[in-house]
This record gives C-alpha cells, structure tokens and sequence, in this order.
C-alpha cells in the first residue's frame, strides 16, 4: 500500500499541470452543478415551496362578525374536508393618512388581532422585532428585503390608538397589512371575522368551492362576506417567475450534463495519457490491483478535492445567484425560500467524485489487463486502422511537411483523438445550445418592453378613498395625448366575457388608440384591422383548442358578438383576448377604459409626464413603468450561466489539448533531434489540434442547434405559449462561425502553449527525461 | 544474411570532405546540470572520415559530449565547431537547419517517431530538407532494401523488434547523406546478434568513408568498427588509443 501511495504521490507531483486541471475542471463543473441543481430547484416550484414552507392557507375567509359568532365559526371549521385551521381572528379596516405610506402602509389597511405569528396555518416570518403583545404595539407585513430600520415608528390610527410598530413579519398570502394583540383590535372596531383554511385536497378552484361551500353550510345565510383562494394568489405572484422557469431547468439540466461529461472525459483522457507510465509501473512489479490503485488514487485525489472547493464555492456563487435570479416586484417574495437545498451539495459531494472515479475505472481496468510490455507501447503505439493510409496521402500532399504530419498525427491514436473531438464537440454544443438559449430569454424578455412608458390609471386612491377623473374618457384621452412628449395613447378597457358553447370565460381586452398592439408580441396571423375581430392570447387558444382563422361568438350579459381570431400573441395568461374598441363597446356598452397606455417621445422623462398627468387631472393615477426587474434579472443570469458553462467547457477542451500534447513531448524531440525547427514544431502540435477543434466545431455547432430545435420549442409548450419565429431565429452565420472558431482557438491555444515549451526545450533534456 | 558485407551503392557518401580535414573541434567544453558537472573541460578533435569511439563508465558524459556535437545541447563553457560552424552560437533555427544537412544521429532507444511507420519515419527526414514525398520515400526504400528491412517498411515503430527499429534509426540518420554520424549505444538494446548487424553496418558506413562517432561500453565494438578510442571519466578525456583494426 506504500508503494502504491508514494508512486501515486510521485506520479501527481510530475503531472502538477494535469492535476491542476483536474481539479480545475472538477471545481468549476461542480460548482456549476451545485449552482444549477439549485436553479433547478427553485424554479421548479418557487410558489408551492415558499407557501408550503409558510403552511400558507388554501382560503383566506371573511365571515360578518354580526351574523356569525367566533363559537359557530369554530364549529363550523371542523368540518372533515378541512386539514387544518387558525383563527377566528378578528379583522378591522382601517383608513391611514398618507403620511403613513413612509412605512409602506397607508390607505385603506387590513389589520387582525391574532396571539401568535406561528400556528397550524399560516406561519408568519418574524424577520425583524418581536410580535405584537400587548395594545398599542402593532407587527407590519413586510418582506425581508426591505430594511427594518422603522421598528420603534408610531402609527396614529384615525379615531383610534396610536400603535407602535415593534416588529415585521412576512405573510406570503397576504392574509392582513398589520396585525395587533387580540387585546387591542376591539379599540380598531372589527367588522369582520377571518378564518384561514387549509384542506386536505386543494388542487382545483372547483374543489375549493365545494368544500369552503361545506363549511358555510353551518353557519347562518350571509355569514360569508368573501373569500380568496391561493390559486389566485399562486397565478398572481408567480407568473413571471413560471414563464421562466422552463429556461432556468433547461440551464441546469443542461450545466449538468456538461459537467458529468466533461469530468468524464478529462478524467478517462488523464489515465489513457498515462498508459506508458503504468506499463513501466507493472514492470517494476506493481500488480494490476496496486497499478489501477495508483492511477484511481492520482486522478480522483484531485478530483475530490476539486469537487469539494466546488460545492463550497457553489454554494458562495448560489445565494447571490439566486437572490438576484429572484429579485423583483413578484419574485421578491421568494427571497428567503431560495438556496441551496441540503440534498444538492449531498449530491454534489457524492455524485461529482462518483463519477470521476468511474470515468477513471473504465480505462484504469483496461490498462489494468494490459501486459506491461502491451501498456508500455499503449500509449503510443497505433493498434491497425487506416490511419497510414491517410497519413501516407497527406505526406504526399502539397502542404508543408510540419502542417501534413500535423493532420496525420490523429489519425494514429484514435481513441485520443476521440476524446479531444468529444471535448470539444461537446463544448461547442454546449456554448451554442446555451448562447442560443439566452438569446431567446433575452429577446423573450425585451418583448414589447418600448411600447409605453407610462401608464395612466382612470382612478386613484386618495386618503383611502377611490377618486374618479374630473374629465370624461374621451376628453381624458386627448387631454393626455396633449401633454408635453406623448407620442401616442392607448387606451384600454377589459371585461369578463363567456364564449358560445363552452363554459371557458375570457377577459377581453379593448384597446384604442395609437398603437392597439400594446406589448403583445404576434406570434401568428395580424392585429385586427376592423371591428369583429379579435387577437388571443397563445394560451387562450390552446386552451379552448382554436385556431387562428375560427369564428366565435362571445356573450356578455344579453349580448353577443360573432368574431374572427385573426392573430395570435404571447401571452402565459389563459383567458385573455384583445379587440378593438367598437366591438368591445359592441358587447359592453358601459365599460370604460381602466387606463391609458402612453408612449413618449425620446429622450422625455417618464416621471415628468407623470407629474403633469397628476397635474392635469387629479382623479388619474399615473404610474411609470420601470424596466421589468425579474426580466432583467433572468436574462442577466442566463448570461451567467453561459458564460460559466462556456469556462468548463474551455477548460475541457485545453485540458484535453494540453494532454495530449504533452504526451507528445517525446516525439517533438525526437523530431527536433533529426532537425525540425521549434518553429516547425509547434506549427505541426498546433495544425493537429486546430484539425481536431475544426472537426469538433462542425460536428458541435449543429449538434447543438439541434438540441435548442428539440429543447426550446417543448419547453414553451409547457407554459402554453408561441414565440414568434424572432425570438427562436437566434443564430447568425457569423455569430456560428465566431463560435465554431473560438473553439479551434481554444483546442490551438491548448496546443500552442504546451507545444511552444516543449519546443523550446533543449532536445537533450526532453529525451533525458523520457 | 541480411547485414550488408560490402560496401553498397546507396549508402555511398558523397564524401565532399578530404580526408584528414578535421570535422569537429571541442575546445574546453563544460556541461553543467546544476549541481553536477557533466563535461569538464572536454578538448577533441574528429576529422573527416575517421571512427571514433568514446568509452568511459556510466554517467561520466558520454552522452552528453555526443549531444553538444549534434547540436541537441549547449555547452556551458568553451566551443563546439563543426566544420568551422560554433554550435554553441547557432540560433533554435540554425541548430535545425544544422542538424538536419550535417548530423544523422542513432540513440540507444531508437527515438522513432511511434505515430509514422518505419518508412514515414525515414522519409521525413529527406523531407525535412524540401525533398517532395516521393523521391523521400523512394530514396528510404533503397535504404531500407540494402538494410534487409524492406519488408518492414509499412509497420510502425512498436511492432518492430529492437533490431529493426535500429535499423530504420540508421537509415533514418543516413537519409540527407549527412557528414557526421553520431551513435549513441546503437547496439545496447539489442542482443549479440541484432548488435552485430548493426555493427557491421556502421563499419562498411565508415569504409565507404563516413565519418563516425560512436559511445559504447562494448569494447569489442569499439576495437572492431573504431579507429581511435576517446576514453572519458568524470567529464574529463582521461585517454586517447589508436585502434588496431581488428580481424
Ligand atoms: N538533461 C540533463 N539534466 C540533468 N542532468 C543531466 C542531464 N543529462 C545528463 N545529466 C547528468 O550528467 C551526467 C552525465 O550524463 P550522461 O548522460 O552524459 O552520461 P553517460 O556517460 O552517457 O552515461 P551512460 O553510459 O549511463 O549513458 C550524469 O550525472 C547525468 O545525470
Ligand atoms: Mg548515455
């Protein structure tokens, strides 16, 4: 066992630079590992896990506080459908002044006396302060990645207590803005009572319905006064995250294939270069058993410890990683139920040098069976094959004796040249697979996002009041249309409408103006020209299994309009439609718009346009919209991930290259020795690989278009939606060529480098040293 | 049966130099791998068409003497001239363009290219020079023919006996007709009678008048292919002989 521990020391510390690279390569894949298993992870469900987490209720219910008492309500809980309850907790509205909106709250706000933040249901996250114990404390509702710095702040309630804020804690679903002690609700007058729910089968709406139906069965007409059901809220809050999510598994899935791959292969090409070596070993006397201890021993030590820095450092790259892939206006709320999940580093820690020592065993066992004299010349020795042939015919060529032989040399080790072609199909498929991808994230992403810059909403909230505009719609419209900047007003409305023969409702959007389009992006077909057509949303036409070119009759209260779907958009939301305003009014002669989409000149400041707006009508409530956050976020990590996986896959390739070019140290002595010049030398060390690395781009760049034609496409179908052709016609013939050369110039640079040293080496030390 | 017995018309040197002009002179020549001195002070002269054979035990630089002569290493101290050239003073190229007109060299582990068979291996060396591929390989096999390993020509290094690849390792080094032959231990990894063909080889080399340095420790090479016998000990030439030629 000595013997096989001092030759494996003595082999690793001669082969520092191969082993530098195993670790390397081991490190960077695992930590992409890590970093894409933990994607993978969170994208798959970010909702379902930060509600599950929480114990989040399935219905938040209001019952009337006057028509049923806290004892029926209890009673009518236990019904058999219910898992689990909380409450009933009393619940209060309550009118803030404005200036209370520093703290995040104002207008009209949700306030409920409840002991605890914990529970069966609903377990809040107390990140900051303590909770509410005793009157005149009160705990906000306030996601964590805000500051905590208002803790000690005074809230005046209007004809009321004055409440002190002692703490903050998150609530996912909502259920309440503030909460109090049970002692000091009654001084905020409740008007209702809340219950939170949780069933034990809660997968559909319908199933919702019945059971919340059982359950106010019990209790007396009119107790319910409203509830919400967490489908809703999951639709709200993660939809963009989910239109996403398929892109982000896709990476990860894809970052560990690479790494499981290239791990692989730099590994199985690190015993095959030894192969010489474990010949000399077996003619010292080293059994099989202790030559394939050695080399398992040589290759998997730095391995290991490669994947351990990997996962270590993995976990550093995730949390920021995935704070930032989850940042935003929606995702923000999965802030804190983001990382990395134990099992990830438990199979990172264990799968990663699995599969090293595998990759190891495979030629470990063959050079195992070899006969010392047989493994002695393995590694050099060509076995048959056409390989003189082809060699003979390109010393026959015209090129320059050091470029044929160059593009001979891997006709005659096969297997080796094998590996560098994988290393680098591999890495060319990956980066174009990947490159691809992200494009199409990003183009998905900046889908309409120059449409309008600011949105005018016809109402606004004002001292906890609705306000209406002082102007009509129509003068409204060109009341905005007039301020300084606009270039263009939309104006939209939207109502609930039913479809002929089905029982699929549809939100149908009316749009006039200047550009009716919106940011919806067309997929199909055209926006409509006149009235009585209609434009729907991708998932809305799969859903109801239409197409464009169909008629459909939609019904709203005693009216009905036939239409033509005349175009197609992407759009994740299954019930919306859009049409234009006569046939809108057509079916719902009352509706107004709910809002006015306005685009602006360059170089106009949104925020200006916004005060003006305010100015100009005080009942309007305008509302800049800013640059898409979770957009900029996912798009931004898109663009991580290929870069990170463009970095494995170049040092797969270099490594494999540096390899096998230091393997032919001895030959580049030899030839210098019958008057090669190192000049000649490395042209010849760099043309073989450049050879191999043009093989590799031909193959891969293909291959890995095919991959996005086979991935992309099924992964959009998982979310109901059509890209339009822009978004999947990703790849430029320069942009391929720039990719295909990259990788000969990292399989040259890989040969270059080596090949340069060796060259450079008095002949008589190399030989020496062989 | 197969070694050549008479002097055979290909391996003809086109003898340019007379003989008796001196070829190669080492003046003071020091080799130093750091610590160890591998050639102190080594003074020699080799002239043209001469046999010389450096003995001396093992480690004491014999190697290293026939390396700075080839050109495959640089002295420390002193000069190395070939035909009036310094060596030593060349450039990466020079010593290239040096090796490849002038030198043919023979190891004691053969050193063939492993990836190109036998006749690949002794054309490259014509090519190396501008000759084209054909007239390369054409001139190889006339080599390979007078050294009995025509039939061997297609195989590669590894599936060749020791024997054979140190005869393709001489015709390789014959290949650009090359002034100086240099042979490091041809024969001391090969048995008695592989090491006598090669011997004879060399010697009906020399006859024809090409000029040889050969290191060995087989004393009975040295008497019979050598007409000098250059002994080294501790990177110092302890002696100088004059060979009879021996049966
Ligand atoms: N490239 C080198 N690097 C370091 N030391 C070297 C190198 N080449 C030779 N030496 C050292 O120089 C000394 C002389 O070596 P050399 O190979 O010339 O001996 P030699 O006479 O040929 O021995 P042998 O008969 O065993 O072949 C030895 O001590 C050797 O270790
Ligand atoms: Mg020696």
């Amino acid at each position: 066992m000595r013997a096989v521990w001092r030759a494996a020391r003595a082999a690793v510390r001669r082969r520092r630079l191969q082993t530098l690279v195993i670790a390397l390569v081991t490190l960077t894949s695992t930590g992409a590992i890590v970093v894409a298993l933990g994607l993978v992870d969170a994208a798959s469900a970010p909702f379902d896990k930060a509600f599950g987490e929480q114990r989040g209720p399935h219905v938040v219910a209001a019952f009337d506080r006057s028509v049923a008492s806290d004892a029926q309500l209890a009673r009518a809980a236990r019904d058999p459908g219910v898992e689990a309850v909380e409450g009933p907790f009393p619940r209060a509205t309550v009118a803030l002044p404005r200036d209370t909106a520093q703290y995040g709250v104002f207008g009209e706000v949700t306030i409920v006396g409840r002991a605890e933040p914990g529970g069966e249901v609903d377990r809040l996250d107390l990140w900051a302060g303590r909770w509410a114990t005793a009157p005149g404390e009160v705990v906000l509702n306030r996601q964590s990645d805000w500051t905590a710095d208002d803790l000690g702040k005074r809230i005046p309630v209007p004809s009321g207590p004055t409440l002190t804020i002692v703490g903050f804690a998150f609530d996912l679903s909502r259920t309440a803005d503030a909460w109090v002690a049970p002692s000091q609700i009654d001084a905020l007058h409740p008007a209702a009572t809340q219950l939170l729910l949780r069933f034990s089968d809660a997968s559909s709406d319908t199933l919702l319905r019945e059971r919340m139906g059982a359950v106010t069965a019990r209790l007396p007409q009119g107790a319910l006064a409203g509830s919400e059901s967490y489908l809703t809220l999951k639709h709200r809050i993660g939809a963009a995250a989910r239109a996403y999510a398929p892109y982000l598994s896709a990476f990860g899935i894809l970052g560990i294939v690479v790494s499981v791959l290239i791990v692989a292969n730099v590994v199985s090409g690190a015993v095959i270069s030894g192969f010489r070596h474990i010949g000399i070993l077996k003619a010292l006397g080293f059994t099989p058993g202790q030559v394939l201890a050695v080399y398992l021993v040589m290759v998997t030590a730095p391995a290991v410890l490669g994947c351990a820095a990997g996962v270590f450092a993995g976990n550093l790259l995730a949390a920021p990683f995935l704070r930032f892939t989850f940042t935003g206006p929606d995702a923000g709320v999965f802030h804190d139920s983001v990382g990395i999940p134990p099992w990830v580093n438990v199979l990172a820690l264990l799968g990663m040098p699995a599969v090293c020592v595998l990759a190891a065993l495979a030629p470990s066992l063959r050079a195992r069976r070899l006969s010392a004299a047989r493994a002695i010349s393995a590694g050099t020795a060509p076995r048959t094959g056409r390989a003189p042939g082809v060699q003979r015919r390109l010393a026959g060529s015209r090129l320059p004796r050091s470029v044929s032989l160059g593009v001979g040399l891997p006709f005659a080790r096969p297997g080796r040249s094998a590996l560098t072609v994988a290393a680098v199909v591999l890495g060319v498929t990956t980066v174009t697979f990947a490159s691809g991808l992200a494009t199409t994230m990003t183009r998905f992403g900046n889908a309409g996002r120059d449409a309008y810059q600011v949105t005018v909403y016809a109402s606004t909230v004002r001292h906890g009041k609705l306000v209406e505009p002082e102007h009509s719609d129509p003068e409204l419209h060109s009341l905005l249309s007039s301020l300084p900047g606009a270039a263009g007003v939309t104006a939209r409305g939207d109502v609930e409408v039913t479809v002929a023969g089905s029982a699929r409702k549809a939100m149908l959007e009316g749009r006039r103006g200047d550009g009716p389009e919106l940011d919806s992006v067309l997929t199909e077909g055209r926006w409509t020209r006149r009235a009585g057509e209609v434009v729907a949303g991708t998932a809305w036409l799969r859903q109801s299994g239409l197409r464009v070119g169909d008629e459909v009759r939609l019904q709203k209260g005693g009216r009905s309009r036939e239409v033509t779907v005349v175009g197609a958009f992407m759009e994740t939301n299954g019930e919306l439609l859009a049409t234009d305003w006569a046939t809108f009014t057509a079916l719902a002669p009352e509706e107004k718009p709910i809002a006015y989409h306005v685009k602006l000149r360059d170089g106009t400041d949104p925020a200006a346009y916004a005060r003006a707006a305010a100015a100009a009508d005080p009942g309007v409530g305008p509302a800049i919209t800013g640059p898409n956050t979770i957009t900029q976020t996912v798009v931004g990590s898109a663009s991580a991930l290929t870069a990170m996986l463009a970095v494995v896959a170049s040092l797969g390739v270099f490594n494999t290259v540096v390899l096998n070019t230091r393997d032919r140290r001895r030959d580049l002595g030899m030839l210098k020795s019958i008057g090669m010049t190192p000049r000649q030398v490395t042209v010849m060390m760099t043309t073989s690989m450049a050879a191999l690395g043009a093989l590799g781009s031909v193959l891969g760049v293909p291959l890995g278009i095919w991959g996005y034609r086979q991935v992309v496409p099924r992964m959009v179908d998982a979310v109901d939606i059509t890209l339009p052709p822009y978004m999947t016609d990703v790849w430029h013939p320069a942009a391929l060529t720039a990719l295909a050369l990259t990788g000969i110039a990292i399989a040259v640079l890989g040969a270059y480098l080596p090949a340069r040293r060796a060259a450079r080496l008095t002949i008589a030390q190399v030989l020496h040293n062989e | 049966m197969s070694g050549p017995r008479r002097a055979p018309s290909v391996l003809c040197m086109v003898t340019e130099d007379s003989s008796g002009k001196t070829v190669v002179r080492l003046d003071g020549v020091r080799r130093e791998y750091g610590e160890t001195t591998a050639l102190d002070g080594v003074t020699l002269e080799i002239r043209a068409g001469e046999a010389v054979a450096v003995m001396g035990p093992s480690g004491c630089g014999k190697s290293t003497l026939l390396n700075m002569i080839a050109g495959l290493d640089r002295p420390t101290a002193g000069t190395v001239l070939v035909h009036g050239e310094d060596v030593g003073r060349l450039s990466e190229k020079g010593l290239a363009l040096y090796r490849r007109r002038r030198i043919g060299m023979i190891f004691q582990f053969f050193n063939l290219v492993d990836d190109l068979s036998a006749l690949d291996n002794v054309a490259l060396a014509a090519q190396l020079t501008g000759t084209p591929a054909r007239p390369a390989r054409r001139r190889a096999m006339e080599l390979f023919e007078e050294l009995g390993i025509a039939d061997r020509a297609n195989a590669h290094p590894a599936v060749l006996s020791g024997g054979e690849r140190q005869r393709v390792a001489v015709a390789r080094a014959l290949m650009n007709r090359p002034a100086l032959l240099l042979a490091d231990e041809p024969t001391g990894a090969l048995d008695s009678r592989a090491g006598e063909q090669v011997m004879d080889l060399l010697l009906d080399l020399n006859q024809i008048g090409q000029t040889l340095v050969l290191v060995t420790h087989d004393e009975h090479l040295a008497r019979r292919c050598a007409g000098r016998l250059v002994t080294l000990a501790d990177g110092r030439v302890t002696g100088q002989h004059t060979l009879e030629p021996s049966a």
